[in-house]
């Protein structure tokens, strides 16, 4: 093992200790004939082949344990007589040398052995000259030998035999230990380049794979903090909303498409997409505590918006837009039963609130595709920072509850629709299919549902009604439509939604696996290919362990099955076993539950 | 620890597989069926297999447009060579026979891959 790196590292790059060392065991051999040869014979220019020859010839073993000795012959030149010792001496001392100066060895090793051979080659004949000269030439140089093994080490690894050379003649005629921390520094330093070399792989590829490079989710947080924080503030600051959009907008532009159509985002539609979509990305986790906080909020402000009385005209105006919510939030406390009184701190936080639902809502339009809404261009004049939390947070919602999209665009549609019609119902679309997504995707998900506010569950029976029928409706049309329909859809949507958030989870699983297995980067709609392909394989799959235990006569799937499936599919064949790719793939814990082993106490585990 | 279903030393698992999400799969496909217990690993190990393949595949396809993002036609060429392959291993017989056309895909990827660059 030992030559056979080191044939091969003779070949491609410095010497390491085993190098020398094989080379020690090679010299007592061969020494005599072939170094007296290869000394006589111009050593210069047998250390100028040598290096390109041995990169260039194959890594045989005899070549490169020749090309070794030569080079090294040519530092042992004067030491031939002292053949008897080196054998002896210099593996000892090679590893002393090693363990002394194992901290010499510098981080240049792998340029070093990257050097081209010109320069090592004129600087190794020099040196060779010297060292053939006069040892203690060369004692000087060797004395530093941090510096003088950086320097070398940069050159290249002939520089690196030489010293390795040197260092044996040094060893040879009893050097003091200062060459032989150096020539330790250069096998040491040879060794930590070959490790160099043996890590470095690793690293090229991760840098050179940026499509493994994990989207740092870190905004999120902050936006749901800030979001937090200004929903506290009371400061009302409709305008400029396009800060707080563009910070999501970066982190999410990409996410949106992922999400289909998102319920009650149609008025907002019209608006850029691209910084709802950033909205709506947000994580579910914020959305969740964004949720309730709007909702909480929006409860509270309802009653104080309808003091601001600001509604203007529907849906068109981008301000009245906004408006339109902050009334219609009014509208729906009154009209809902639940009693939320959070108690927010400002009036103006609550409208903003509301507007940010809106937007929340209108958002997951937004990234419904649902283009040429006019929602999102008055909500980004009104909408500040909270507000497009807010916005992300309901749209996050949304969004995981709209896998499909059907829901969204049912919503949208029915947003749409209704916005035209009143503006209270409108201003409760918002709210409620914000609050209905949220409500909705809570409900499927008994965890979340658990921890949605009355006013969340009030919002439900609105929303599912506009979540069930896809259409694009906007979100001011859904409060008509949901209000009169709200009981029967409310049964459906649980059923699907449920069935998306978890599926979407569980396969994204395995689609960061193939983005992990692609080692490229790839586009969100690839992503999306992917899950459907996963989706797919899926129903393949259950397809195929049905038909064969059905043949087996079982109504249970065993592994048999699955191992019949297996091999069907060309993964378990006679050369590869079933046991193989457990050992293979899986972590130990479930090779353990898998494979059976025997134990102590004559039982065997899992049982048979 | 021999007798525990669980894992019981270290909880901590990379790449853990999702077993509760694979149980529940299949329930909703096949309600009437049952899963046995370590079923779901192999299932999961499955599931890594072809998507380590199907990423093989992309990867290629990708290669072959000379493209330093995978697309979404890559992955759709992949899944067809895939689905294909798969829906012939299952009709098909001859495993060897099923072996060489992956082989001979694979290979005319490769080589148009090593000639295009």
């Amino acid at each position: 093992m030992a030559e056979a790196m080191a044939d091969s590292y003779n070949g491609d790059s410095e010497p390491t200790t085993r190098t020398l060392l094989r080379r020690v065991l090679d010299t007592a051999d061969t020494r005599t004939p072939r170094r007296r040869r290869s000394a006589r014979v111009g050593a210069q220019k047998a250390l100028l082949e040598t290096p390109s020859s041995r990169r260039l010839s194959s890594p045989t073993k005899m070549n490169v344990r020749r090309h070794s000795h030569r080079v090294r012959s040519i530092g042992r030149l004067a030491h031939v007589h002292t053949s008897g010792n080196v054998e002896e001496q210099t593996p000892r001392t090679l590893l002393k040398n090693i363990l002394l100066t194992a901290p010499e060895s510098s981080i240049m090793r792998p340029e070093s052995v990257v050097k081209p051979v010109p320069t090592p080659q004129v600087v190794q004949s020099s040196r060779r000259d010297s060292s053939r000269g006069s040892l203690e030439l060369q004692l000087p140089e060797l004395e530093p030998p941090t510096t003088l093994a950086l320097g070398l080490l940069a050159p290249g690894r002939r520089k690196q035999r030489l010293r390795l050379s040197v260092f044996q003649q040094g060893m040879d005629q009893g050097l003091p230990l200062s060459q032989e921390p150096r020539g330790n520094a250069s096998a040491s330093s040879l060794t930590s380049s070959l490790n160099l070399t043996f890590a470095t792989p690793l690293q090229p590829q991760s840098v050179q794979r940026p499509g493994l490079a994990r989207r740092p989710p870190t905004r999120r947080a902050v936006d749901v903090g800030a979001f937090l924080q200004d929903l506290r503030d009371t400061s009302l600051a409709l305008a400029s909303p396009g800060d707080s959009l563009r910070t999501p907008v970066a982190t999410l532009p990409a996410d949106t498409v992922l999400e289909d159509t998102q319920p009650f985002s149609q008025p907002l539609v019209g608006r850029s997409p691209s910084g709802y979509h950033s909205l709506t990305c947000l994580s579910h986790t914020e959305v969740e505590d964004a949720e309730r906080a709007v909702s909480l909020r929006t409860q509270s402000s309802g009653p104080r918006l309808q003091n601001h009385s600001l509604y203007v005209c529907p849906a068109e105006s981008p301000g009245c837009w906004f408006l339109l919510h902050v009334r219609a939030e009014s509208v729906l406390d009154q009209d809902t039963p639940n009693k939320y009184h959070p108690g927010k701190p400002a009036e103006l936080l609550a409208g903003k609130a509301k507007k940010v639902d809106a937007h929340a809502v209108s958002f997951p339009n937004n990234s419904s595709a649902i283009s040429g809404e006019d929602g999102v261009e008055p909500l980004q004049d009104g909408v500040d920072e909270e507000a497009e939390e807010r916005m992300e947070e309901s749209l996050s919602v949304s969004e995981v509850m709209d896998t499909t999209g059907t829901q969204g665009s049912v919503r949208t549609e029915k947003s749409k629709r209704h916005r035209e019609m009143s503006e209270a119902v409108e201003a409760k679309e918002p709210e409620g299919s914000s609050g209905d997504e949220d409500i909705s995707g809570r409900r499927a998900s008994p965890e979340l549902a658990s921890s949605t506010t009355e006013f969340l569950q009030a919002r439900q029976p609105q929303f599912l009604e506009p979540a069930l029928p896809p259409s694009t409706a906007v979100l001011s049309s859904e409060p008509l439509e949901p209000l009169p329909t709200r009981l029967p859809p409310r049964a459906r949507t649980p059923g699907p939604r449920p069935r998306q958030d978890p599926h979407k989870t569980g396969l994204s699983h395995y689609v960061k696996l193939f983005s992990f297995y692609a080692k490229m980067p790839m586009e969100k709609k690839a992503l999306e290919m992917v899950e459907k392909c996963l989706d797919k394989y899926f129903q393949h799959l259950c397809d195929d362990l049905e038909v064969f235990a059905a043949h087996a006569g079982r109504k249970t799937v065993k592994p048999e099955d699955l191992e019949l499936l297996m091999r069907r599919q060309g993964l378990v064949n006679d050369q590869v076993s079933l046991h193989v790719l457990v050992e293979r793939y899986l972590p130990l814990e479930y090779r353990q539950l898998l494979i059976p082993c025997a134990f102590s106490g004559n039982s065997v585990f899992p049982a048979q | 620890m021999a007798f525990s279903t669980t894992v019981s030393q270290r909880k901590h698992i990379k790449r853990k597989a999702p077993r509760g999400f694979l149980k529940r799969v299949f329930k909703r496909q096949k309600p009437h069926l049952r899963l046995e217990t370590s079923g779901d690993l192999l299932v999961h190990l499955n599931c890594l297999l072809f998507v380590h393949r199907l990423a093989e595949e992309t990867r290629m396809n990708a290669f072959e447009n000379k493209c330093g993002v995978i697309k979404k036609e890559h992955v759709q060429a992949a899944a067809k060579v895939k689905v294909r392959l798969k829906s012939l291993k299952s009709v098909c017989n001859s495993k060897e026979e099923q072996r060489l056309e992956v082989k001979e895909h694979i290979f005319e990827n490769y080589m148009m891959y090593y000639f295009r660059w």
